[in-house]
């Protein structure tokens, strides 16, 4: 407990000293509004929601909706299908992030050609 | 008489078996493909968090080894109905038990084997980017495995109305 205090105490000034030396600096941004955006961008989220609903609903629907409209009673054709469709959306998840990652080093590449 | 032997009392018990088993042991493996992933994928995000969208494959194809098993289970359940609407065979019980076993034990092969390939993989893409490609390739054939026990128990399926 003793060497708990005494380090505590020793925190306590140094905090003091480092609010008090800098704190003259950092005062006049307090009116500054400070950079509060995400940082995964909004878009990302969408397409990650996108694609949980999509994976959650997706293939028991469409087991539901096509067993008695498309197959017309047949289960193992509408189970198929429905696994059909689960594959569907991690296909086209692979090609999101695919598509994603090219489009971010093609951004890089444009600003590394910028600062040249 | 013949009936009561071929439609005897315990027989929807291996059917209820094979949802069971369909359930739980596909959830087994896709809950262990998407932590063992998941934990590759938080030790990649802490330095590369742009690579984390690429990264979320092997849980993505964790969640498709839980829908074949929620297919199978679906499937085994619309054909059980209670005794004085349908008779059930113990033919059929066994039929239901091994479609449910098929599904689930390969599920439990594909996410066992997606988990472990989804963590290292992950691991090294962060280092080599190259290696995506066939980390996706490696993935998809240990999905694959789950995708076999799902067709061999449709085919099985297709028996129940003989």
């Amino acid at each position: 407990m003793t060497t708990r205090r005494t380090a505590a105490q020793t925190a306590i000034p140094d905090t003091d000293n480092g609010s008090s030396s800098s704190g003259n600096i950092i005062s006049p941004r307090a009116s500054e509004k400070s950079n509060i955006t995400p940082a995964v961008p909004s878009s990302v989220i969408a397409k990650l929601l996108g694609f949980t609903f999509a994976m959650i609903t997706l293939p028991i629907s469409t087991y539901f909706l096509s067993l008695n409209t498309l197959f017309s009673g047949n289960s193992t054709w509408a189970g198929a299908s429905a696994a059909i469709m689960a594959n569907v959306v991690l296909l086209s998840y692979v090609v999101v992030a695919f598509r994603d990652d090219q489009s971010e080093r093609a951004e890089m590449m444009e600003q590394e050609k910028k600062a040249r | 008489m013949a009936d009561v032997e071929l439609t005897p009392k315990f027989a929807p018990f291996f059917g209820m078996g094979g949802i069971a088993f369909a359930m739980i042991f596909g959830c087994m493996g896709a809950a262990y493909g998407t932590a063992k992933s998941g934990i590759g994928i938080a030790g990649v995000g802490v330095f590369r968090p742009d690579l984390i969208m690429k990264s979320l494959i092997p849980v993505v194809m964790s969640g498709i080894i839980a829908v074949y098993a929620l297919v199978i289970a679906v499937l085994i359940a619309g054909d059980m109905a209670p005794p004085p609407g349908q008779h059930y065979s113990l033919f059929t019980g066994f039929m239901h038990l091994a479609c449910g076993l098929s599904v689930g034990l390969t599920g439990l092969a594909a996410g066992y084997a997606i988990g472990v390939v989804g963590d290292m993989g992950v691991r090294s893409y962060m280092q080599q980017s190259r290696i995506f490609v066939g980390m996706v390739l490696i993935l998809i054939f240990g999905e694959v495995l789950g995708l076999y026990g799902l067709i061999v128990a449709l085919i099985l399926n297709t028996k129940s109305r003989g």
